[in-house]
């Protein structure tokens, strides 16, 4: 078997391990969206939300529901242990091994990810087919595809820019102080909160030019039908274009991080 | 040729000290001083393919960090190293096919899995063939006893069968050239011995050349011939186990039984007197006067007997980790 193939098993096997723990993280993502739910629903209710934002009461409600569901699958969580290896000295069983690190963590996350996405794919068809049926958003099964694929990239995506405040571990030792914040900051610019075109024209334009968006926004947006097939084409070359940009960043931080590299313990 | 060749190895750590207590800490938050540590200093010496050699030396001595170095994990400051023909940080994947490294300290299983997952790992990592890899993994397995604990999640395990796991998982590819750090380290003593006797058994098989640091003398009684033993980074011995006490003057341990007391002064004109108490005697003398002084000892003394024994391997050995000065 391949190696890499070995690790994404192993991780499907380390995520189902824990049942309990699995159970629990699902429950958390219940309450953003009970929070967010009640929040939206209050400011509809009570004002001319609507028009400030430029989303219907219906088309919110789903566009919160999807961002939290997309977010469960490219959420990263796996920084604090790339940060403990670094801290800690445990890269060390992965530098003796014929292994890449980055392809070895990707793989092991994203095995992970795969007990989870049985769990949240269900919630999201309901919540698509549920828009399709209040909202008649235009579904076909090419979009599902499309949406399905972003997903993937989004992951990934998600995964490099995780692994690059990671890698900063080499340099800060206290990077991991860093993670939380970055982690909601990143939430949010990404619109796994809220959608980041309720801002206007101008910050919108700014914020397609980075690349947080594409890990959430955008595919949510395949989905809801927000987006039209050129606008979902450019926001795909978007995606790749950012995930080898990261990707290269993330070679410099590890050669040269390497470099600093203490290997501390016995 | 040499299997493993280290010659004027350096290894400088770049660090900062802070003083005990808060008013430190608020002084490092503006203002740090960075010091250097030499954790290596000039170490050369050269194994050859299926020794085993002990890398011996006081805590913070270098040895781990020089283990590092010959495994490819770290990068030295200045020096050249061989490992099977290549430089080990490089990190070839040809080099860490050839070699593993255990660290008695360090966890390389998957915690969360049992260690039978890890060992497939490590099968695919290596590409090792499925029945050469269901052989060697029966085989140490059986070696190790810990058949029947492959399928229990290594956080379950205790200590000594995790360190047997760690053992096994870097056994899997059979590597040529075998790292060992402190491999007994807080295990009981049937734990150490079967680990002990495993290793021995491997080396002879396999002929794997090993090099292995323990604070354990047991270890490098039972294991090694040879030991390189360094102090504050430095070589200060390079030598057969059996020369260390040789080196530093071959004392020997005189052990007599008098058949009555005698005065301490009486004692002393024949050795150093280590141990005294009532018809009992402990002296330490040098091994080219142990003849002499029984002769003269039998006819001044009411000795009823004697054993002549050499001053215990940790004694000499602890006497480098006191030196400052290279080789003697």
């Amino acid at each position: 078997m391949n190696p890499y193939l070995c690790v994404f098993r192993m991780g499907i096997e380390k995520a189902l391990e824990y049942r309990t723990g699995f159970v629990l993280s699902m429950a958390s993502a219940a309450f953003p969206i009970l929070i967010q739910t009640t929040m939206w629903n209050y400011l509809y209710a009570n004002g001319d939300a609507a028009r400030i934002m430029g989303y219907s009461h219906g088309q919110i409600l789903i566009y919160t529901l999807l961002a939290t569901l997309v977010s469960q699958l490219v959420s990263a969580g796996f920084e604090w242990e790339v940060n403990s290896d670094i801290k800690n000295g445990g890269l060390n069983k992965y530098l003796v091994r014929p292994v890449a690190y980055r392809k070895y963590c990707l793989l092991s996350v994203m095995g992970q990810k795969v007990p989870r996405f049985f769990v949240v794919g269900p919630a999201m068809a309901f919540v698509i087919g549920f828009g399709v049926w209040i909202l008649h958003l235009p579904l076909s099964a090419v979009r599902i595809a499309v949406f399905l694929g972003s997903l993937f990239l989004a992951f990934v995506l998600n995964f490099f820019l995780f692994y690059c405040v990671a890698l900063l571990g080499f340099w800060l030792t206290d990077v991991d102080k860093l993670f939380g914040t970055v982690s909601i900051v990143l939430t949010v610019l990404s619109g796994g909160v809220f959608p980041m075109d309720i801002f206007g024209s101008t910050l919108t334009g700014l914020f397609r030019l980075l690349p947080f968006g594409y890990t959430t926004q955008f595919c949510v947006n395949i989905a809801n039908g927000r987006y039209g097939w050129e606008q979902i084409g450019r926001g795909v070359v978007c995606q790749i274009f950012w995930i080898a940009f990261m990707a290269a960043l993330e070679r410099i931080l590890w050669r040269q991080g390497l470099k600093r590299y203490a290997a501390v313990g016995g | 040729m040499s299997m493993i060749l280290v010659e004027h190895l350096r290894k400088e750590f770049s660090y900062y000290r802070k003083a005990t207590g808060l008013k430190g800490s608020l002084h490092n938050l503006f203002r740090r001083e960075a010091l250097v540590k030499e954790a290596v200093r000039d170490v050369s010496f050269s194994v050859e393919k299926g020794e085993m050699i002990a890398l011996l030396g006081p805590n913070g001595a270098g040895k781990t960090t020089t283990l590092k170095m010959l495994s490819g994990i770290l990068y030295p400051t200045a020096g050249k190293v061989e490992v099977g023909g290549f430089i080990p940080w490089e990190r070839k994947d040809a080099f860490k096919r050839r070699i593993s490294i255990v660290m008695g300290q360090k966890n390389q299983l998957w915690w969360d899995l049992p260690a039978s997952d890890s060992f497939y790992l490590n099968k695919c990592i290596f590409g090792v063939e499925d029945s050469v890899y269901r052989q060697v993994v029966e085989e140490l397995a059986d070696l190790l006893d810990v058949r029947e604990l492959m399928n229990v999640q290594v956080r379950r395990l205790s200590l000594g069968e995790r360190m047997k796991m760690e053992i096994l998982a870097a056994l899997i590819h059979r590597p040529e050239i075998l790292f060992l750090d402190e491999p007994t380290i807080g295990l009981d003593i049937l734990s150490q011995q079967r680990i002990r006797e495993f290793l021995k058994e491997y080396n002879e098989k396999s002929q794997t050349t090993v090099i292995l640091t323990s604070h354990n003398m047991a270890d490098v009684k039972a294991l090694c011939r040879r030991a390189v033993i360094i102090n504050q980074g430095q070589l200060v011995y390079d030598g057969s186990l059996s020369d260390v006490n040789r080196v530093l003057g071959d004392r020997r341990l005189l052990s007599v039984k008098l058949s009555e007391p005698v005065k301490a002064e009486s004692l002393r004109r024949f050795g150093r007197v280590r141990e005294q108490e009532e018809t009992r005697a402990v002296l330490e003398l040098s091994g080219s006067r142990v003849r002499e002084t029984i002769g003269a000892m039998f006819a001044e003394l009411p000795v009823e007997d004697f054993t002549v024994t050499e001053v215990p391997l940790e004694e000499s050995i602890s006497i480098f980790y006191r030196k400052e000065a290279a080789m003697p």
